[in-house]
């Protein structure tokens, strides 16, 4: 018997607008496939160099379907490619590329398997870029699982290392509170606006719910709570230092940039754009949490040794100020924030490059003492750890300078002033923690008295000298003199990344 | 009956899982609590839908039951590591990162 499937409407797909995410799924499939050949070479050299081949074309496609301004979402209306998701994909592309350079030498992909480890990497990029275009609550929460889940076991995947194991337990289980709350949240707005698409929220809002509906307020509140877990905004940061630091380095670094690109890129569409009429009624909560985040991160760093901890702690610093740019609900913190994202993307593949080629010759681990002396030893890391420090701290010259003041100036022109006042005492008070970084570097000894960390030994590999290992990861140290000189570079020069963000602020026409 | 009555439940449940996962130590009774939290909201989604009428509500929960089960594997398969390490499975023992 012939079922009649020819009866079957199919939804109208625009195949143009998916293609980047078409590459990543295949990306991931063929990579995990090569992953199980036999020979060596297969899986140390082709599968990694087939992994940044797919995010290579990625890129490609990004910029071959950029177009600014408010586009149709595809999809039966469930996923907006527009210059908002595509922005941000270019910076998880980038910075997947980061993590495959860095992770050439790594035990991560060896314990793991390199197929599966790299696999994963693309499967998360996936997630990230349905996250930043969901148009719909099912996708965004979708998004959401297909960023997490695969981040979860990529931060376990030293399997014998038992911080790493630590690490990815502790994420799962504070990750899925944090989706599980967002869920309910989202359950509730569901539930006050009867749709789940973006569009019927907005228009629902204001015609057939109150502005202060008990339940479409408490769905809000839950939904921040759980986007909050994932951006790292303090209280909800807890898990940050622990799992910046027992996973493997390569991935700290991605998850450092990428995930808080993917949340904030959520953060955007949906309070901004979804919700944005509501906005008096969520705006001073986040602004709450904004403050406090930029507080607890900066008051948290200063105490660090781990250079991991302290750039975990950084991290959770960095995403105040970047909620500010949620807060005022314009197409200028829309812009601010798009800005921001992309020098934070710069400063930190940097300064995680750094940290990774000293974790793996230097006795002290990512301890501050491994810097010690670094600027008479080995210059070409002290440099760009040097501007990536003093550009996450904001000083002029550099694009991080740049890029706080475009958000000052967002929260001054959305009558946020004082949020402004609180970055730049936020900013102050960092140079404690970014500054000794540089003097360990550049003036000797560390002789501050903090609780020391269990000194890591050091795998003797034949014929090895500290030196020798130095010098034998040089695309390490490339990857980190590239992102300094472009960090610098957009400092002088930012405007090709203002006319980039001038574009992805078209991307959302409601606001103000 | 009153949708009311199912939104109280729901949120007994999310409440359930959430202070299990604060108070229980092991990681297998914590993974349990999380599925009662994420079943909270599934009751919800599908008290909705069946007050609003579409499918939208119903595809949610559906697609959160597989998202779930995809979640659970991932922390038990985390919690054989472990034990093949031989770590105490417990989660207050796990302080090695902390400072």
């Amino acid at each position: 018997m012939i079922l009649p499937l020819a009866d079957v409407p199919a939804p109208e797909i625009d195949y143009r607008e998916l293609s980047p995410i078409m590459a990543t799924v295949g990306g991931s499939i063929v990579v995990l496939m090569v992953g199980l050949l036999r020979s060596p070479f297969a899986r140390r050299t082709l599968v990694p160099a087939l992994t940044a081949v797919t995010l290579l074309a990625a890129i490609g496609l990004t910029i071959w379907i950029w177009e600014p301004g408010d586009r149709e979402p595809i999809i039966v209306r469930a996923l907006a490619m527009d210059t908002l998701t595509l922005g941000v994909s270019i910076l998880f592309f980038v910075s997947g590329l980061v993590t495959i350079v860095l992770s050439l030498r790594s035990d991560a992909p060896r314990e793991a398997g390199h197929g599966e480890y790299y696999s994963l990497l693309l499967g998360t990029i996936t997630g990230m870029v349905v996250l930043a275009g969901a148009e719909n609550l099912i996708t965004l929460f979708v998004g959401l699982e297909l960023l997490s889940i695969p981040l979860y076991v990529l931060c376990a995947t030293e399997l014998r290392r038992r911080t790493s194991l630590e690490s990815g337990l502790k994420y799962l289980i504070i990750g899925s509170v944090g989706s599980a709350t967002l869920l309910y949240g989202l359950a509730l707005i569901y539930g006050a606006a009867g749709s789940t698409q973006f569009s019927g929220i907005e228009t629902a809002i204001g015609e057939r719910v109150g502005l202060s509906d008990p339940l479409l307020l408490t769905g809000i509140a839950l939904a921040a709570t759980g986007l909050a877990f994932k951006a790292s905004v303090a209280p909800f940061h807890q898990w940050t230092p622990d799992v910046y630091q027992g996973a493997p380095t390569p991935i700290t670094a991605f998850m450092a940039v990428a995930t808080k690109a993917a949340a904030f890129a959520v953060f955007l569409r949906l309070f901004d754009s979804t919700l944005g009429l509501s906005q008096l009624q969520w705006a001073p909560a986040l602004a709450a949490l904004a403050t406090a985040t930029i507080v607890i991160g900066n008051v948290g760093a200063i105490a660090q040794r781990s250079l991991k901890r302290l750039l975990a702690w950084s991290g959770v610093a960095q995403a105040g100020y970047l909620l500010a740019g949620v807060v005022v609900a314009s197409e200028l913190g829309l812009r601010a924030t798009a800005f921001y994202l992309a020098v934070y993307l710069l400063m930190n593949a940097a300064a995680f490059a750094v940290v990774v080629a000293r974790e793996r010759v230097s006795e002290h681990g990512d301890d501050l003492a491994s810097l010690e002396l670094l600027g008479r030893t080995q210059p070409w890391l002290a440099w760009p750890m040097t501007i990536a420090m003093l550009s996450l701290a904001g000083f002029p010259a550099t694009a991080g300078f740049i890029g706080k003041f475009y958000l000052i100036d967002a929260s001054v022109a959305g009558d946020y002033t004082w949020l402004g006042i609180v970055i730049v005492v936020g900013s102050v008070v960092s140079l404690v923690y970014y500054l000794r970084v540089v003097a360990v570097m550049w003036m000797g000894r560390y002789e501050v008295e903090l609780p020391g960390l269990p000194r890591r030994r050091v795998k003797p590999v034949a014929g090895w000298s500290p030196e020798a290992d130095a010098r034998a990861q040089p695309e390490v140290a490339a990857v980190a003199i590239v992102f300094a000189a472009a960090t610098i570079a957009f400092g002088l020069a930012p405007d090709p990344l203002f006319d980039a963000a001038r574009d992805v602020g078209t991307a959302l026409s409601n606001l103000r | 009956m009153d949708v009311v009555w199912f939104l109280v439940l729901s949120a007994f449940i999310f409440c359930i899982g959430a202070a299990g996962v604060i108070v229980r130590r092991d990681p297998l009774v914590i993974l349990l609590c999380l599925e009662l939290m994420l079943n909270g909201g599934n009751l919800a989604l599908i008290a909705f839908a069946r007050m609003h009428g579409g499918e939208a509500g119903q595809i949610f929960a559906l697609i959160v039951m597989v998202i779930a089960a995809c979640e659970v594997t991932i922390g038990l398969g985390m919690i054989v590591a472990m034990y093949r390490n031989r770590l105490r499975i417990d989660v207050d023992e796990m302080s090695e990162l902390r400072g």
